[in-house]
């Protein structure tokens, strides 16, 4: 049995979404078994099934390193400035 | 009433759902939805594995919903027309009331079943009953999905020396009783059904061609499978003539657990 993972779209403008994952013997069985497992209630209009082997996984050290404080902008800075700004007669 | 005669009167009348024997058609075919889907309900939870599960009993959910659809087009009592009726008024091939609850077993019904299926519903997707065709239309689409399910699984396992071994006398047990879905059920002639154009050829033309898709699917294996029980009077068949097979006194008193102690139950 292989593993997949499997993305619906629903209808409209959202993007592919991932659902969860399955086990199969194969491709052909695995799209089956996503179909009764994920989109037996009409979930999706679209749907993506992919081996996990077949992912591009990135190093999560990588992601951990890309968490600085000054990356986060929450507009506080700016707020500040404005209410400071409008508190004053004009 | 000669072939002729039959289709002055359809004219006559201007609705092929009045064709005789168009009732006792939809009857027997909704009546094996119900049971194939009430069978394959029992694997929620039991199945070899969770995807298995899952699909198996989607599919029932399917069934039910094609049973629920051909009732709907012969009455408003879709309840009444399920549940109600005495067990020598459905008109169910024996096939269909079978519990399977060996996976083997239901896999080789699964296949046997949704094959003939996709012929018969091929057979009445043109129908000039409307309703009925727009329901075979719509099934037809859910068969695909059926099929690749079944035949999926079955071509894998035939390919290793365990699955031959385990699944081809299943053929032999299955296969004659899986012919009885192209018998005509009581009181229907399926050539006055042609003639008026609620089906698009006969029962005996639609098993033809059911017994080349199985029989194609399994040439690879060299095996032939029989379309005749090798002693026919072990379980005599009989079910689209109203005759219940040993299994459906329990299947149905499942069906009805619930509306037995409250009648007035909403589901």
């Amino acid at each position: 049995m292989k593993t997949y993972e499997v993305f619906l779209k629903r209808a409209g403008k959202d993007p592919f979404t991932h659902v969860g994952a399955l086990e199969a013997p194969d491709d052909d069985l695995a799209l089956s078994f996503a179909r009764d497992c994920y989109a037996r209630r009409s979930e999706g209009e679209q749907m993506w099934v992919v081996a996990r082997e077949d992912l591009l996984v990135a190093d999560p050290t990588e992601l951990e390193m890309a968490d600085r404080a000054h990356r986060h902008n929450d507009g506080a800075f700016l707020r500040d400035l404005r209410q400071a700004g409008s508190a004053e007669p004009t | 009433m000669g072939e002729t005669e039959l289709v002055t009167t359809i004219e006559a009348t201007g609705d092929p759902a009045e064709t005789p024997g168009a009732r006792e058609l939809v009857l027997a075919l909704a009546d094996d939805e119900l049971c194939i889907g009430q069978n394959l309900g029992w694997w929620i939870a039991v199945g070899p594995f969770l995807e298995e599960d899952l699909a198996l009993t989607s599919i029932s959910q399917d069934e039910l919903g094609h049973a629920r659809a051909l009732y709907g087009l012969l009455g408003d009592d879709i309840d009444a027309m399920a549940y109600g009726r005495e067990p020598h008024e459905y008109l169910c091939a024996h096939i269909t009331e079978l519990p399977c609850h060996d996976w083997a077993e239901t896999l080789v019904r699964h296949f046997l079943y949704d094959t003939a299926e996709t012929v018969r519903w091929s057979a009445l997707a043109d129908s000039s009953w409307e309703s009925l065709g727009a329901v075979a239309r719509r099934a037809l689409a859910e068969e695909r999905s059926h099929l690749r399910h079944a035949t999926g699984l079955l071509d894998r396992l035939l390919r290793t020396d365990a699955g031959i071994a385990h699944l081809l006398p299943l053929f032999d047990q299955l296969a004659p009783m899986a012919s009885e879905l192209f018998d005509a059920p009581s009181g229907c002639s399926d050539g006055a059904l042609v003639a008026a154009g609620v089906m698009a050829c006969e029962f005996g033309n639609q098993l033809a061609r059911w017994q080349d898709i199985v029989g194609d699917a399994l040439a690879e294996t060299g095996y032939q499978p029989q379309w005749v029980a090798a002693d026919p009077e072990a379980a005599p068949l009989g079910g689209r003539a109203g005759r219940r097979s040993a299994h459906f006194a329990a299947l149905h008193a499942e069906m009805v657990e619930v509306l037995s102690i409250d009648p007035s139950a909403r589901w």
